[in-house]
């Protein structure tokens, strides 16, 4: 086993244990969790199956096998970077719909109803329109 | 359905845009809505919330598609105020529930898995026909795993956790009523390795229970 081998080995599983344990404390939910632990196992088996890189770096066209690994490795976090940017957009969407949510909820702040002074409505409460429905909430994969 | 049962209904809208609101209401359900879709764990726990403020005695939770009998939600509550259970499953494979090879084999498994966590033969671990005690329902109210399959799932080893008398019961099975049903291989897969790590990691991890027992209300 080379030096490198060893690095890339130590590295991945560091990785893992930090995955697992910031699961076992429920800091990242197991869905992110599933997709950290399948990058650390893929890192994993790239370090040790070093001649197979190479085999598939010639056979796409790259002569150095590292530089291949970089450039899976710049599109992957591309991918996972625009993922998360999609998530915090909906989150962020979510977060304005219930904040509207709860000032709807409280009513009227006593004395600013038109016409009232006291804070029972004026009008009936109509039903919260609730057409932002998003089909599920699975973390991006 | 309330005919037949002397019990409040609570339907928990979950940001549904079709008429199912107006008509819940119009049969003379207790409505809830959520602002947007959150899935079924999130209903339950929304439903286990206002059945805590509300101090219900028993909960049960049932299925919207006309899956469930009535009568058999008689069965499990009473087992839970008779048989003293803090959660009742209501188990679907004794009534002839058909299922695929592959999905039959990982529901087993699962069911070992449980089985042995809570001390309980329990068949049908991803059943959402069950029945709550008060202490079930405050203690879910404050902690319940909401993800698809951990809301069945991982709740069986949450009440293990608790010391839940856990119980189960054969009901029927019908065909249901309306609605798709929600399956998709790569999506089942992904929800299925998910669950495997929660099994495998529950009993290491921080528990998702707070420590201290909450006040109740009338119970």
């Amino acid at each position: 086993m080379s030096r490198l081998e060893l690095v890339v080995l130590v590295a991945s599983l560091l990785l893992l244990a930090f995955i697992v344990e910031v699961v076992r404390r429920r800091r990242l939910s197991e869905g992110y969790a599933l997709l950290w632990i399948a990058v650390g196992v893929g890192v994993l088996l790239l370090g040790v199956l070093r001649p197979l890189v190479d085999r598939l770096s010639r056979l796409v066209g790259v002569s150095y096998g590292a530089n291949l690994v970089f450039a899976v490795a710049i599109v992957f976090l591309v991918v996972v970077c625009v993922n998360l940017s999609m998530h915090v957009s909906r989150l962020e969407e979510k977060v304005q719909t219930l904040a509207e949510e709860v000032a709807l909820l409280h009513g009227p702040r006593a004395g600013t109803a038109p016409g009232a002074t006291d804070a029972t409505p004026t009008a009936p409460v109509e039903p919260v329109d609730t057409t932002s429905s998003v089909g599920d909430d699975d973390p991006g994969l | 359905m309330l005919d037949h049962l002397d019990a409040d209904v609570l339907v928990v809208d979950d940001g549904s845009t079709d008429d199912t609101v107006r008509r819940a209401v119009a049969a003379g359900a207790i409505v809830l809505s959520h602002p947007f879709n959150l899935g079924v764990g999130a209903a339950l726990r929304t439903g286990f919330r206002f059945a805590r403020d509300r101090g219900y005695p028993v909960a049960v939770q049932i299925d919207a598609d006309g899956q469930h009998e009535v009568a058999d939600a008689k069965r499990l509550v009473e087992a839970v105020t008779e048989g003293g259970a803090d959660l009742v499953v209501g188990s679907r494979f004794s009534a002839g529930y058909e299922v695929g090879t592959l999905r039959r084999l990982s529901m087993r498994m699962l069911s070992r898995r449980v089985s042995r966590y809570v001390g309980v033969p329990i068949s049908d671990t991803t059943s959402g026909f069950r029945a709550f005690s008060a202490r079930a329902i405050a203690r879910f109210a404050s902690a319940y795993p909401t993800a698809y399959l951990s809301d069945t799932v991982e709740a069986l080893l949450l009440a293990g956790d608790l010391g839940f008398t856990v119980n189960e019961l054969s009901v029927q099975m019908h065909a249901r009523q309306g609605g798709q049903p929600s399956s998709n291989s790569l999506r089942i897969t992904y929800h299925f390795a998910r669950l495997w790590l929660v099994l495998g990691l529950h009993r290491f991890r921080r528990p998702m229970h707070r420590t201290e027992e909450r006040v109740e209300g009338p119970a």
